[in-house]
């Protein structure tokens, strides 16, 4: 998170609620005294319902908000501006748009010089274009002579026939969101077009467009976030005290693909990481994919790494090998096998077997074969990717470590999403037939695989994380090396289980004893493993903070757990090693 | 297609009744196009162009008056805004803030203001837009009534 964030978010004004101030909310204020006086049951419950409400806000710092939801809010919002300024609710949208939806910006600059934000806006007062008596008005489009039921004009009243208004708006239209600010067609005048002209004239697929735009703009235009009001009823507070709040509010719309919903969220929350009802879940502060326990930061570094390197990192990896000597990448285009790396390394080398050239010649097979690597391979312990390991020294190699189990990771979940999503549409139902389980009793095997695409979301970002772990701070790096593999192999056993275990079940045609075993195997793996990962991602949102309190431990013998694994459920015996370069698998 | 048609005859017709109107412009239709336009303008007076007479090609889109007519200088000119080799010219209207309003008559209009005006800071021409912007309106001025001398005045003999 850059600074200017930082200031953004640490105002005195942040909570961690994001009620707004709405009907419900001043009904509880307002009603609350009488309730009390009338019966003390009634008044109990009241209280739990507020509690339970209080419990909920604290958790939830977003909103997803639908389309209509959307809609209402912008509604509201005109209303609002509307009654207060007294002015129409057409007006009173493009008033909103110009202020870039922003309830108070809008009031205060009206307050201030209302004539000011008229003549500025295009809203006027009155006509500037007085009809002369005439009977017939020329269109300023077309120039012909028309009739004054056939004319329309903005406040200002300069004359357009409706076909040259149709074509004028249609123009605009198409061209873009631009068309929320159109004007009079008159080049001297500013008068403002709002929605009651596009409505009355616009074709029914441009008045769509049009609202479209409008609902994109209350979404996009409001992101440099706002203020609201919020009336906060503390349940700990005498029952009539009840205080205003401002909270920043932002929306944004959620990124996924084809999703139309849009997060509201109330600044001060804690954590980013939001989930849209589509399933999406991301972070609302960078809008990537969730990330969570990995910052921002690290995250842009890491992605803006992967678009820079990806690609040359597989055409090196498919077509180079590093010098033995310097590790330097080589490419070798055509010739021989004896290889020159280039000065200062100048080292001579056979590009086979990556031996010393000088220990090759008539003995090894002469200049174009190699005696050493076709004998290696021949007995099997010539692996070259091993030996590429070997020599996982540089920091390219160091990259493609990490980069190779993210990206593993990733198409892991890939694959995961997409098997529960096979999952809830076709096998549960099959498997509830075969077994003769009802669905809500199978929902352990959807609980597993939730469990499993959030792991490896987590488990990905975590070599992210790893790559920029310092290499200096062994201590740390032990400690997360530690529990990224006790975390990696939990979820290889929950995947293992619910992905070739539960196959066995699918192909079933009757109900199965084993069944039950199963159950409780995957439930069991399913919340071990969400412990682990609980643990590692607190470790890592705390900077590894517990190995400095126990620094003196890791020096003493760094093979044992540090002690900050402990709290975990049993686990049964041949734990993953620790060792972080476990293959992600899959 | 009708509908710029028939505008652009009702401005055909605005301009032979109005010859004498404006005496600096001359707007011609093309005789087999209406959608062909030239136009003659004269420099305006105290400035470098002065004098000279500047030759404008007008092609106008189907959807005119809703779209803006493309135009171009004909005759060299050494202005910020027109391209030295091309003549095209960067003028607002004649891009995003056009309106249908306009007509090829203010089109000209603009443009003869664009010549007593030069915006510096858009240039299409960077030799003249650098000439104002490092503050040597003379060297402007001398380049700009050389090439109206050259290109826009009739030779002399």
């Amino acid at each position: 998170m850059d600074s200017e964030d930082d200031d953004f978010y640490s105002g005195e004004a942040m909570d961690d609620e994001n009620d707004y101030y709405n009907t419900d909310d001043a009904a509880y204020a307002d009603g609350y005294d009488d309730e009390d006086e009338d019966d003390d049951d009634d008044d109990y419950e009241f209280m739990e319902e507020v509690d339970e409400e209080y419990v909920s806000r604290q958790q939830q710092s977003y909103t997803v908000l639908k389309e209509e939801d959307i809609q209402q809010r912008q509604e509201d919002d005109i209303t609002r501006v509307s009654t207060v300024l007294s002015i129409s609710r057409v007006d009173a949208s493009i008033l909103l748009r110009q202020y870039n939806w922003s309830v108070s910006r809008v009031h205060d600059a009206w307050f201030a010089d209302e004539d000011g934000v008229r003549k500025s806006v295009g809203l006027l007062d009155k006509p500037v274009f007085q009809f002369s008596n005439a009977k017939e008005l020329t269109c300023g489009i077309c120039f012909e002579p028309y009739t004054r039921d056939k004319v329309m004009s903005a406040a200002c009243g300069h004359p357009f026939c409706c076909t040259c208004w149709k074509g004028y708006i249609s123009a605009t239209v198409n061209d873009g969101p631009g068309c929320l600010m159109l004007r009079c067609p008159d080049p001297s005048c500013r008068a403002a077009v709002g929605q009651d002209m596009i409505n009355m004239l616009a074709s029914d697929d441009d008045k769509e467009k049009y609202t479209r735009y409008l609902r994109r703009s209350y979404v996009e235009d409001n992101r440099k976030g706002c203020l609201r009001y919020h009336l906060k009823h503390e349940p700990y507070l005498p029952s009539d005290c009840c205080y205003i709040h401002f909270v920043y509010c932002q929306t944004k719309w959620c990124p996924a693909p084809g999703c139309d919903y849009a997060i509201d969220f109330a600044a001060g929350g804690g954590t980013f990481d939001v989930s849209c009802l589509c399933s999406h879940s991301f972070c609302w502060n960078c809008t990537e994919e969730a990330h969570r326990p990995v910052d921002c930061g690290t995250v842009s570094k890491w992605i803006l790494k992967n678009c820079a390197e990806s690609e040359n990192m597989n055409w090196i990896l498919a077509n180079s090998k590093p010098c033995p000597k310097c590790k330097r990448p080589i490419e070798k285009n055509q010739g021989c096998m004896h290889m020159t790396c280039s000065p200062p390394c100048k080292f001579e080398f056979c590009w086979l077997c990556l031996g010393a050239w000088s220990d090759h010649g008539e003995r090894t097979g002469g200049f174009y074969a190699c005696n050493r690597y076709e004998s290696a391979k021949q007995q099997g312990d010539y692996d070259e990717t091993e030996r590429r390991r070997e020599m996982a020294k540089n920091s390219l190699e160091k990259y493609t470590h990490y980069y190779e189990r993210w990206a593993s990771n990733q198409s892991s979940r890939q694959k995961a999403l997409a098997d529960l999503h096979q999952m809830q549409t076709v096998h549960l139902e099959k498997l509830s037939d075969t077994q003769c389980t009802p669905e809500s009793q199978l929902k352990f095997i959807i609980e597993a695989w939730l469990q499993i695409v959030e792991c490896r979301r987590v488990l990905k970002w975590t070599y992210a994380y790893g790559y920029y772990l310092p290499e200096h701070e062994h201590a740390k790096r032990q400690f997360f090396e530690y529990l990224q593999g006790e975390a990696e192999s939990g979820l290889e056993r929950l995947h293992q289980c619910a992905e070739k275990e539960l196959q066995q079940f699918l192909n079933d045609d009757s109900p199965s004893k084993e069944f039950n075993d199963f159950r409780t195997k995957l439930a069991g793996l399913t919340s071990v493993t969400k412990n682990y990962f609980e643990n590692l991602v607190r470790a890592l949102e705390n900077g590894l903070a517990d190995v400095d309190s126990h620094a003196a431990c890791s020096k003493a013998g760094i093979s044992k757990p540090p002690p900050a694994s402990k709290g975990k459920s049993g686990r049964g015996k041949g734990s993953g090693r620790s060792s972080g370069s476990h293959d992600a698998g899959r | 297609m009708q509908a710029s048609r028939a505008r652009l005859f009702k401005e055909y017709k605005e301009v032979q009744r109005e010859k004498s109107a404006d005496p600096d412009i001359q707007l011609v239709c093309d005789d087999s196009n209406i959608f062909k336009w030239t136009a003659l303008i004269k420099g305006p007076s105290e400035t470098p162009f002065e004098g000279g007479v500047f030759q404008l090609a007008f092609a106008v889109p189907e959807q005119y008056p809703l779209q803006p007519p493309q135009v171009r200088f004909l005759t060299k000119i050494f202005h910020p805004n027109v391209h030295f080799k091309t003549g095209e010219i960067c003028l607002d209207i004649l891009k995003n803030a056009w309106s249908p309003a306009w007509t090829l008559q203010s089109v000209c209009r603009a443009i003869i203001a664009l010549m007593a005006h030069p915006e510096p800071d858009s240039p299409l021409n960077c030799d003249s837009g650098n000439l104002l912007r490092s503050g040597d309106t003379r060297g402007y001025q001398s380049m700009a009534r050389m090439y109206t001398r050259l290109a826009a005045m009739p030779k002399k003999g």
